[in-house]
C-alpha cells in the first residue's frame, strides 16, 4: 500500500463519509486514490476557506446527533493550505473538532521555498490544536488516528496534517500492520479530567444552597458535551435564571420561564442587570469571552463564581472562580442534577427584579418590530429575524454570518432545538455562513437549513454558490442588504460621529448572481411581502435565495461599548451628532 | 519584577521549543533565559524557562497553558527557596595571572585555557547572582568574550 492509500483507509476508519476541498499539485495523488476509490463524497469548495467552514459545519452540527462527525478538509501546499488558515482559526477560537489534510512539497525540497511551499506547520501551530508532518509511509495510520483522537477528545479543536508529496506515494514495507482496533494515542502529556472531583462539587453545592440572586451560564461546553436537557433539569430543580453565551443559544429552549436570553455585550438587559446584581454565577462550558465580561475589573464584582470547564488552562484565565470544576459538563451536571442535598429556593425578590429588569426594553422592542421599518421606510432586520422565527417556531437551524444581522439572529430567533444556532464566535469571521451552512446540512439533510447574511459577509464567500449549485444543496439563504458593514457602521453611530469611513458597500444585482447558479430569488422591500417570502422558502424544495432591503441606521441595543462595564449599556439610541449618508 | 523559573519536561519533537516560545510570546513576556537539555528519560526533554512577572495568577495561566500542549509531559514552577538555580558561563579573559588568582579567595573557578601569558579561557558556574558578581569584580574591561548558559534548575 501507499501513503495516500493508507490516509484513505485511516480516514474511513475514523468513520469520515464526507471531504470538502480543493485540489492541487502536492495533494493530487490522494485526490487521484479518493477517485479510484469512490468511497467518500467529496464537495469541491469554490475556494479553500469555504471548504474549511464546510469541515465545521458538518463538526458543529452533528455534535448532537447519534453520529457526531469529525469534518475533514483537504487542500494542496502552500496557497491551498494558506486559505484553509481562517476556517482553522475559526474551529480553534470556536472549539470545534476538524481534521485539515494539506499537501506538502517533497522532502527533497522542502525548506528551499519550492514552487507553492509554505511552512504549513509554522503558520498553523499557534491557530490549531495539534499539527503533524509524517515524514515516513509507516506514521501516516497512527498520524490519523491520533490526529483524530486530539481533535475530539476534551476541548473539541482543530488538527492539521501536512503531508509531502513523495510521502503520499510511497509503498509500505510488505511487514508493515497498523492495527487500527489497538490503537492507542501515544500522547503522555495529553491530560483530560472527564469527571469532576467531589470536593469542588460539594463546595459549589453549598454556595448554590446559599445563594440569594444566583444566575446559570450557559457556554458552548453544554452543547458540545450533549448536556442541554441536563442544564435545563438542574436549572428547573434549583430554579434559577439561565444566561448563554452566544454560542451556548439553543442548549436549550429560550422561551423557557428561566430562560435570559444572551448575555454581554449584545445580550439583553435582563441577562446583564442579573449578572450584575448576582451573588452567585455558576457558569458551565465557557471561557469568559471579553465580549460576555465586558471591563473585567467591574466584572461579577460581588459574586462567588462556580466554573465548571474542560480546559484547565481556562479556568482563572480571565475570572478567578471561587469553586473550580474542570470536567466535562455533561458529567458534572449529571452529577449535580441527582445530588439530593442540592436545594431549590423560590427566591421571589430575585425573579421580580429580573422581571423588572425584563421590561426596560420589551415594549420598545416590541414597537419596533411591529413597526417592522425605518424612518426610510426600509425592513428591519429584527422584524425579518422575528417573522423568520414564527413561521418556523423556531425549529429550523440558523447558520449566521458575522456583523449586525448575527446579533438579531441571536437576540430575536426562538430557538426550540438543541444545537440549531451556530456561527462564528470567537474569530467572528465574516463570510462563514454560506460554506457552514453546506456542512450543515450534510450533518442533518432532514432539517431546514437558513443561512442568514449581511451583504457584506456573504460577497465574502459568495462563490460557494456554485457549491452549492454544483451539490444541489437545499439551503435558504437570505441577505440582509443595508448597504453597509452593519455592525461597524452602528459602532461609527455610536462612537465615531457618524462618519461611515469604510462602510458603504455598493453590491452587485443578487437576482441576476443567483440566476448566474440557477438558484431562485425573491426581493423583499415591503413588510407585508417578509412573510410570504419565508413561506416561498420554505415551500420551495431546493436552494432559494431571499434578499431583505433593510434600514441601515438600525441598530441592535442593548450594548455594552467595547472595554465598557455592565452599567456603561447603552439602552437608547443616542443621537448622532453627525450624519454622512 | 520577580523572576520566574518554570520547569518543563516535554516530547523530544520537533516543533516543540517553537511551541512554547510562542506561547511565551503570544502572551507578551521576553524570555529571560530557556535552557533545553536530555532528561533522565529517553525521549523527554527538559527545559528550563526564566522570565519576569510580578502576578501569581499570571505564572499560573502560563503553566496551564503550556501544560495544556500535548508534548508537554508535565510543568511546574520552581522559587528560589526550594530549588537551586544554577547556570555556567566561559569566559575568555585578558587579566595577568596574579589579576585573576586574586579572586580564588571569592569565587571558585576553572582555568580551561592560557591562550597567552594574558589571555586565559575560564569556567564559573553558581547562580545568576554569583556569576554576575564575579564579572563585575573582574571587570568588564578584562572580558573579551562571554558566554552563558542560562538557569538551569533543580528542586530541593
Amino acid at each position: 500500500m501507499t501513503g495516500k492509500e493508507l490516509l484513505l483507509r485511516a480516514l474511513a476508519d475514523r468513520g469520515v463519509q464526507t471531504i470538502f476541498g480543493y485540489t492541487g499539485g502536492a495533494i493530487m495523488p490522494v485526490f487521484d486514490q479518493m477517485d479510484k476509490l469512490g468511497h467518500f463524497k467529496f464537495i469541491m469548495s469554490r475556494h479553500e476557506q469555504g471548504a474549511a467552514f464546510m469541515a465545521q459545519g458538518l463538526s458543529r452540527a452533528s455534535l448532537s446527533t447519534a453520529n457526531p462527525q469529525v469534518g475533514v478538509c483537504m487542500a494542496t501546499s502552500g496557497p491551498g493550505a494558506m486559505n484553509l488558515v481562517t476556517g482553522i482559526a475559526d474551529a480553534y477560537m470556536d472549539s470545534v473538532p476538524m481534521v485539515a489534510v494539506t499537501g506538502q512539497v517533497a522532502t527533497g525540497v522542502i525548506a528551499t521555498d519550492a514552487f507553492q511551499e509554505s511552512d504549513v506547520i509554522g503558520v498553523m501551530m499557534p491557530i490549531c490544536k495539534q499539527t503533524y508532518m509524517p515524514l515516513f509511509v509507516e506514521e501516516i495510520e497512527q498520524t490519523v488516528h491520533e490526529a483524530f483522537y486530539v481533535a475530539t477528545t476534551g476541548r473539541g479543536g482543530p488538527v492539521v496534517l501536512d503531508i509531502p508529496k513523495d510521502v503520499q506515494n510511497v509503498q509500505v514495507d510488505k511487514d508493515y500492520h497498523f492495527d487500527t482496533a489497538a490503537f492507542r494515542p501515544a500522547l503522555p502529556g495529553f491530560y483530560y479530567h472527564p469527571t469532576p472531583a467531589r470536593e469542588p462539587l460539594q463546595k459549589a453545592v453549598e454556595l448554590i444552597n446559599r445563594s440569594e440572586r444566583p444566575v446559570i451560564f450557559c457556554g458552548h461546553g453544554v452543547i458540545s458535551s450533549n448536556a442541554g436537557k441536563l442544564l435545563q433539569q438542574f436549572a428547573e430543580k434549583v430554579n434559577i435564571p439561565v444566561a448563554f453565551t452566544l454560542h451556548g443559544l439553543s442548549a436549550m429552549p429560550l422561551d423557557h420561564p428561566l430562560s435570559l436570553g444572551m448575555m454581554g455585550m449584545h445580550g439583553t438587559v435582563e441577562a446583564n442587570r442579573a449578572i450584575m446584581e448576582a451573588d452567585l454565577l455558576i457558569s458551565f462550558g465557557m471561557r469568559f469571552d471579553d465580549r460576555v465580561t465586558g471591563k473585567l475589573s467591574e466584572y461579577a464584582q460581588n459574586a462567588d463564581v462556580i466554573h465548571v470547564e474542560i480546559d484547565p488552562s481556562e479556568i482563572g484565565k480571565n475570572v478567578q472562580p471561587t469553586v473550580a470544576i474542570n470536567a466535562d459538563v455533561y458529567r458534572t451536571l449529571h452529577v449535580l442534577v441527582s445530588d439530593p442535598m442540592l436545594a431549590g429556593k423560590p427566591r421571589r425578590r430575585w425573579r421580580q427584579r429580573i422581571a423588572e429588569a425584563r421590561e426596560v426594553m420589551a415594549a420598545d422592542l416590541r414597537r419596533e418590530i411591529d413597526k417592522g421599518v425605518g424612518d426610510d421606510g426600509a425592513l428591519l432586520m429584527k422584524t425579518i429575524i422575528d417573522r423568520l422565527s414564527k413561521l418556523t417556531g423556531g425549529r429550523d437551524l440558523i447558520v449566521s454570518d458575522v456583523g449586525q444581522h448575527q446579533m438579531m439572529a441571536a437576540r430575536f430567533y426562538n430557538y426550540q432545538t438543541p444545537n440549531s444556532w451556530f456561527a462564528s464566535g470567537g474569530a467572528g469571521t465574516m463570510g462563514c455562513s454560506l460554506p457552514m451552512a453546506i456542512g450543515v446540512k450534510l450533518a442533518r439533510p432532514e432539517e431546514r437549513v437558513w443561512s442568514i447574511n449581511g451583504d457584506g459577509g456573504f460577497q465574502m464567500n459568495m462563490q460557494e454558490l456554485g457549491t452549492i449549485m454544483e451539490q444541489g444543496t437545499d439551503l435558504k439563504i437570505m441577505i440582509l442588504n443595508n448597504g453597509y458593514l452593519g455592525m461597524v457602521r452602528q459602532w461609527q453611530t455610536l462612537f465615531f460621529d457618524g462618519r461611515y469611513a469604510g462602510t458603504p458597500m455598493q453590491s452587485p444585482d443578487f437576482g441576476q448572481v443567483a440566476s448566474a447558479y440557477g438558484i431562485p430569488y425573491r426581493k423583499v422591500t415591503e413588510l407585508a411581502e417578509i412573510e410570504p417570502a419565508i413561506q416561498e422558502a420554505i415551500d420551495h424544495p431546493g436552494a432559494i435565495m431571499l434578499e431583505f432591503v433593510c434600514d441601515p441606521s438600525e441598530v441592535i441595543l442593548p450594548m455594552i461599548p467595547a472595554g465598557g462595564g455592565f452599567d456603561d449599556m447603552i439602552i437608547k439610541r443616542p443621537k448622532a451628532k453627525k450624519k454622512k449618508d | 519584577m520577580k523572576r520566574r523559573a518554570i520547569l518543563a519536561f516535554m516530547l523530544d519533537r520537533p516543533g516543540v521549543l517553537q511551541k512554547v516560545s510562542m506561547l511565551i510570546r503570544k502572551k507578551m513576556y521576553n524570555v529571560d533565559t530557556l535552557t533545553v537539555c536530555n532528561s533522565r528519560k529517553k525521549g523527554i526533554s527538559r527545559m528550563t524557562i526564566t522570565l519576569r512577572e510580578d502576578d501569581e495568577e499570571k505564572v499560573q495561566q502560563i503553566l496551564s497553558q503550556l501544560e495544556k500542549f500535548t508534548e508537554v509531559v508535565s510543568v511546574k514552577e520552581l522559587d528560589t527557596d526550594h530549588s537551586y538555580w544554577r547556570e555556567a558561563a566561559i569566559i575568555k579573559v585578558e587579566a595577568d595571572d596574579e589579576h585573576l588568582e586574586s579572586f580564588r579567595k571569592d569565587y571558585t573557578f576553572e582555568i580551561l585555557d592560557h591562550k597567552s601569558n594574558e589571555i586565559h579561557i575560564i569556567q564559573i558556574a553558581g547562580s545568576t547572582r554569583r556569576i554576575d558578581a564575579f564579572v563585575k569584580d573582574l571587570g568588564e574591561e578584562h572580558i573579551i568574550e562571554i558566554a552563558r548558559t542560562g538557569v538551569t534548575a533543580l528542586e530541593k
